[in-house]
């Protein structure tokens, strides 16, 4: 039998070769390269699920394929690490890759969008980057691929490039981010450093020397004689700065509103799958690292906490309809993050997952909708289409239940997840419990604003001609749509802790057993052993693990109603209202997202005061050195050469009493007038 | 006999002489005559040292200069005389224009 | 005999161009130097050298015939290849060609001496990193300057004649500098050497050579040389604060001027470094180590802030030239594995996208006869292959994985931010690195606003893509730099294996 493990470099090269493809050849092919895409990302999502059940037959694959520079201090390479959360991954990433392919068609080729190769050979190239940094084996390739997944956002963000507005965004999509990978690149090296080898996986890793130096059995590098876990903590969150960034963490999220500049089936790859879901699958992937120092797990956490409330508010008021779906995602992750300090890996990752699924279902929703609307996103123009698109309405629907967490949808049994683990947690944690709160205090919030957008798009009476004939689409977005719509509505199935915990049912945490390693897996890669090396032990509330089960989620699924239900008075009426003059000063505090881009404007303009003192200090102080003493000495040469009289005479005198002059040096030293 | 001496010091009065007309005039022609006493002023030195010495090589050495000072008379009247044509004049101050 | 062949046929190239009508030059030129490069890939083919040169390791094509004696030292012709000088010699024959080709479009005046200058150029140019003795090398080097000032001189900008002048004067009482510090170094050695062979004063050297000369203690002496000849060659490479002739050179430069200029002659400046400085002096070296980082450091930052602040793109190539040499001093000062490789590996690097990018500038330049951000916006609407590669070879300079770039800086990084013989290496490891936010915020503004956005133009010329043998070389070099990044080893093996020697030459104790 073939071995399935011997095509892991395949999933990666195939959007790869459509990238090479689409450049080359896009525009003689049909659709500007589309089907090359289609093909190559359907190829790898089979050869994705082929590789997941090979995992699922119990069996992982390590391996070095690979070297890219073979020193003798350090050996760098690049190779796979397939486990149960890699595999999941895969199977995520082309899974949704595919469907922005296919709603492509719709929304590009159908729309007479003109460089589409270009736009396809992005495409491609930013599917292969991603699934290269999911199957990485080491910090150094993650680092690789984490920066190419940049690159592509910078090409696909900026996709109509001859507008004002996408170039701008694209270029602060890849500053912000690389900012933060700045860090990430000073944690790489560190690692390199300190440990020798960057690699995730085995004994020899850097997670497993790590837990023997603090263990006291190993022996590693800390500059200037730091303690093992203060330089361990640092180097964490050095690595964790690359993750703020990629993650749209707070303060490095301002990035993210502005990437919706891009095309709206970017958003979705993008949001859902790819580039900012690569900071979460970092964490999660060197969890064996991060769970050994408390201090870098509970800033994560503060960090999650407090984005998923601060991107929640901003989401308030937003008009657009991608702008909400933006902050939707900033809050999103800010759960996984919560998720991940709080010790909840497998939390993080099922939220990982379902959110993959209905994040991209709400922004292909919403690529619908504008495609329906002519490319206007002002939801104050919609209204009423429930009647004229019910497929894209009833799937909306199902990834905004999912989004505003209520049962039974896919985002409840995650978030539900997530809040619990902080809760039980956080109990002995006030860092912890401090992001639990904000966490619990984003639900309301989040269901308010999800389903604001969801009135004031489909409901109610249409506020514009076009909302009153909008444009009809085709198989190609409703065909997306559909399967994403039945997986925001299954996926949370696949992990339903809570029903376990009150009814007393084994084995349907099949997410739990799955990165349990109890399929298969790699040694030291588990969520027990996480676990087990983790800081955390578990406290209740209410007398026990049921009843804080049961109130845990009552309170999370009463906010989230609360929420749904002030947005159903406010908003679900024929001809809705702005509502925002009731919060006040708040209101424009909130419009302009509190001031944080402005501060960074700042930033970048002092930046730019000093750069320019700089080059006043170079040319004047500097190079003014050394045009000086050229000045000095042609100075001194016209000076110096009005000697050279030209005369003969003056010439002859100077011979004359030189040589005097030295007659009578010569007869005082000689003794000849004595 | 008379002593080298004697010799010595007519040649050094008759450079002195030269040196004089060169450093106090301004004339080219002057300046030729001055230089060539110079230089007679060392052939006297020369043919002295020789017949000091008795060697030969200082008179050779004379007649040497002799032939140059011949050559460069030549030479010295010919800029001498592009001098005058050019400027109207011998005076070695006039022509400035090579300068700085 | 190949080298001499190789160098050989490079000056009869040059003659042979300068006596061509003009109509002919630029394809004869460009004919006549694809010949060493193939000459050199046919060295690398060959290649058979194991350690480093200097150090007593296997020359490979190594060729030595005595010459003169001065002073009771042998001055020999001495050439031959190692790790460290392999990769340049083919970085100079690889670029030259594309130089050449570069320069049919701006040229249109006096073609056959410009080429001609140029293939003398790079004849000097493989000289320099070929020769093994000193007073060859120092004639090579010097011979460099000639053809750049007339080169910068004759076709340059408008402020050429300043440009030229402040070049060859700064880099040439530089040069003087450098030598009165080697030459008394070799004064001080004595009769431990009979000639000027670099691996006979290497040797003597490290075997403790040097005798008390004038009343000079052997340790004085060695410091004094040793800050001598890096004064010296800072100039060259260049570093803060001596770099202020190097803008202005490479903005009155003609495009393909500039190419060479900062793809190869600024790689003379850190080549010598390392062979001279760091080879010769360890000790001097490790215990300068900390105020070298410095100024390492402070080339980074300072010279990528310089560049945030230029508004002519060559500008800011150029000042960003400054800024990546930091990192090669920083990687050169650190003794490890992978700082000096890292190092050499950044030189050839570098001078593959700083040729790429000011070749793009220029192609841009052809079209709009402006470099001025402000003057235009939206190029990739008119030129978009040309832009496609500009924006790439940005990308290149960013640091972006797989491209050269990335595999030169990680180096240094990664054998700088643990190195033991360096204090405060982290520190100033983390702060250079600094440099690659920066160099992002720069090149990533001027493009936003030169390259999108809807078209403009301030100057009255017709925009259209530019001609083939514009955008050829371009696609090239950015091949070379991609190839170069996802498979460093093919010149970082032997880097590393010619970089050991100098590396072990310092004890770790320091």
């Amino acid at each position: 039998m073939v071995d399935a493990f011997a095509y892991v470099p395949a999933v990666v090269l195939l959007p790869f070769f459509s990238f090479l493809v689409a450049l080359g050849a896009g525009k003689y092919l049909p659709k500007g390269g589309a089907f090359g895409g289609i093909a190559a990302t359907a190829g790898s999502f089979l050869l994705s699920i082929w590789i997941a059940t090979a995992v699922a037959g119990g069996r992982a694959y390590d391996e070095t394929l690979y070297t890219w520079a073979a020193g003798d201090q350090f050996e760098l390479t690049f190779g796979a690490l397939i486990d149960p959360l890699s595999a999941l991954m895969l199977v995520i990433v082309t899974l949704v890759a595919l469907l922005v392919h296919v709603f492509s068609l719709g929304y590009m080729n159908d729309e007479g969008e003109t460089g589409l190769p270009r736009y396809y050979a992005g495409l491609g190239l930013f599917t292969a980057s991603m699934l290269g940094f999911v199957v990485a084996d080491n910090l150094l390739m993650a680092f690789m691929f984490f920066e190419l997944v940049g690159l592509c956002s910078y090409l696909l963000i900026g996709f109509h490039f001859r507008e004002p507005g996408p170039p701008s965004a694209a270029k602060k999509a890849f500053l912000v981010t690389r900012f933060g990978d700045y860090f990430f690149l000073v944690g790489v090296v560190a690692v390199f450093a300190t440990f020798g080898t960057a690699a995730f996986a085995g004994e020899g890793s850097f997670p497993a020397l790590a837990e023997a130096a603090l263990a006291g059995s190993g022996d590693v590098w800390t500059p200037g004689g730091l303690g093992v876990e203060t330089w361990f903590t640092v180097v964490g969150l050095l690595v964790l700065g690359g993750v703020v960034g990629k993650s749209a963490q707070f303060p490095l999220h301002t990035w993210l509103p502005d990437a919706m500049e891009g095309p709206t089936p970017v958003s979705a790859l993008i949001h859902a799958a790819t580039m900012v879901a690569a900071g979460v699958y970092l964490v999660a992937r060197m969890y064996g690292f991060y769970a050994l120092t408390p201090t870098t797990l509970a800033v994560i956490a503060f960090v999650g906490g407090f984005t998923a409330l601060f991107a929640a508010t901003m989401g308030v008021v937003k008009d657009e309809l991608k702008q909400v779906l933006a902050y939707s995602t900033i809050s999103q992750y800010g759960y996984m993050m919560l998720a991940l300090g709080a010790g909840g890996y497998v939390a993080a990752v099922f939220h990982l997952t379902t959110h993959a699924f209905f994040k991209a279902l709400l922004f292909l929703g919403a690529g619908s909708v504008i495609i329906a609307m002519h490319h206007n996103e002002d939801m104050w123009d919609m209204g009423g289409l429930r009647s004229k698109m019910p497929v894209t309405y009833y799937t909306f629907l199902a990834g905004s239940l999912a989004l505003a967490g209520i049962f039974p949808f896919a985002g409840f049994w995650s978030k539900d997840e997530i809040l619990y683990e902080a809760l039980v947690h956080g109990l002995n944690e006030p860092l912890l419990l401090g992001g639990y709160v904000m966490g619990l205090l984003a639900v309301p919030v989040t269901a308010f604003y999800t389903f604001r957008m969801v009135f004031l798009t489909f409901h109610g009476e249409p506020r514009s001609a076009t909302a009153r004939d909008p444009e009809p689409v085709r198989w190609n977005v409703k065909g997306p749509l559909t399967v994403l719509g039945s997986l925001a509505v299954v996926t949370g199935f696949i992990n339903m802790v809570p029903v376990q915990k009150v009814l007393g049912l084994e084995g349907i945490d099949y997410l739990h057993r799955w990165l349990d390693n109890e399929w298969g897996g790699i040694e030291g890669l588990s969520s027990h052993h996480y676990a087990d090396i983790g800081p955390y032990s578990s406290g209740y509330i209410a007398g026990g693990e049921v009843p804080t089960v049961l109130v845990g989620a009552a309170v999370s699924l009463g906010l989230a109603l609360a929420g749904l239900g002030l947005a159903w008075r406010l908003y679900n009426v024929a001809s809705p209202t702005e509502h925002t003059a009731k919060l006040g000063g708040i209101k424009d505090v909130l419009y302009n997202n509190y001031y944080l881009d402005e501060l960074q404007v700042w930033i970048a303009y002092r930046t730019e005061d000093i750069a320019g003192g700089s080059d006043t200090f170079d040319q004047g102080i500097i190079d003014g050195v050394v045009n000086g003493v050229s000045s000095v000495s042609l100075a001194g040469g016209s000076r110096v050469r009005r000697i050279q009289t030209g005369l003969v005479t003056q010439y002859a005198t100077m011979l004359t009493l030189g040589l005097i002059a030295l007659l009578v040096v010569l007869g005082l030293n000689g003794g000849w007038f004595l | 006999m008379v002593p080298v001496q004697w010799y010595l010091l007519l040649a050094a009065g008759i450079f002195c002489i030269g040196l004089f007309g060169v450093l106090t005039r301004n004339d080219a022609l002057y300046f030729l005559m001055s230089v060539e006493l110079m230089m007679n002023a060392a052939n006297i030195n020369f043919v002295a040292f020789a017949w000091y010495y008795s060697n030969l090589t200082g008179q050779v050495f004379a007649l040497f200069v002799i032939a140059l000072a011949a050559a460069e008379v030549a030479i010295g009247i010919g800029i001498i005389l592009v001098m005058y044509r050019n400027f109207g004049d011998i005076d070695v101050t006039v022509p400035t224009e090579m300068r700085w | 005999m190949i080298l001499e062949a190789l160098i050989g046929f490079t000056f009869l190239a040059a003659l042979l161009v300068l006596l061509v009508p003009n109509e002919w030059a630029g394809r004869l030129a460009f004919a006549l130097s694809a010949v060493p490069f193939v000459g050199s890939l046919y060295l690398w083919s060959r290649f058979d050298a194991a350690g480093n040169a200097l150090t007593g390791g296997t020359i490979a094509f190594e060729s030595r015939y005595e010459w003169v004696e001065v002073g009771g030292r042998t001055v020999s012709w001495f050439v031959g290849l190692d790790g460290i000088s392999l990769p340049l010699v083919v970085l100079t024959t690889f670029l030259v060609p594309l130089a050449i080709l570069s320069a049919w479009t701006p040229v249109d005046s006096r073609q056959s001496q410009f080429y001609g200058l140029m293939l003398f150029m790079e004849a000097n140019l493989l000289g320099v990193f070929t020769a093994l003795d000193f007073f060859l090398w120092f004639v090579f080097w010097e011979a460099v300057l000639v053809p750049m000032y007339f080169l910068i001189g004759i076709w340059g900008g408008p402020r050429r004649k300043y440009a030229a002048i402040k070049f060859f004067v700064y880099t040439n009482a530089a040069s003087l500098l450098m030598f009165i510090g080697f030459m008394s170094l070799t004064f001080a050695l004595g009769d431990s050497i009979g000639s000027l062979a670099l691996p006979e004063i290497t040797r003597a050297l490290a075997d403790g050579g040097l005798e008390t000369w004038f009343g000079i203690s052997p340790d004085r002496m060695a410091m004094v040389a040793f800050l001598a000849m890096f004064a010296g060659f800072a100039v060259k490479v260049p570093i803060v604060p001596v770099h202020t002739w190097l803008p202005d050179a490479h903005v009155e430069a003609p495009t393909p001027v500039s190419v060479l200029l900062a793809g190869v002659l600024l790689k003379m400046g850190t080549y010598a470094l390392l062979r001279f400085n760091f080879t010769m002096l360890p000790e001097q070296a490790s215990a300068l180590a900390v105020p070298i980082a410095a100024i390492a450091v402070i080339s980074v930052i300072y010279g990528a802030m310089l560049a945030l602040a230029q508004k002519d793109l060559k500008r800011i190539v150029a000042y960003s030239s400054v800024s990546s040499m930091g990192y090669v001093i920083l990687g050169l000062v650190v003794f490890t594995e992978y700082g000096v490789g890292g190092a050499t590996f950044q030189m050839v690097a570098h001078g593959l996208i700083s040729g790429l990018m000011f070749m793009a500038v220029g192609v841009v330049y052809n079209a709009t006869h402006t470099r001025m951000v402000g003057d235009m916006a939206g190029m990739a609407d008119r030129m978009p292959l040309t832009v496609g590669i500009l924006v790439a070879g940005a990308f290149g300079y960013m640091g972006l994985p797989l491209m050269a770039g990335f595999a030169g800086e990680f180096f240094i990084f990664v054998g700088a931010f643990g190195a033991p013989s360096l204090p405060y290496a982290p520190v100033f490891t983390a702060l250079a690195m600094f440099g690659i936010v920066i160099v992002a915020g720069y090149l990533l503004s001027a493009m936003q606003k030169t390259l999108f956005g809807p078209f403009r133009l301030e100057t009255d010329y017709e925009v259209g893509p530019a001609p083939f043998h514009d955008v050829a070389p371009l696609a090239v070099l950015l091949a070379a730099i991609i190839v170069l990044g996802v498979a460093p080893d093919i010149f970082f093996e032997m880097i590393r294996d010619a970089a050991m020697p100098v590396v072990e030459g310092v004890s770790v104790d320091v």
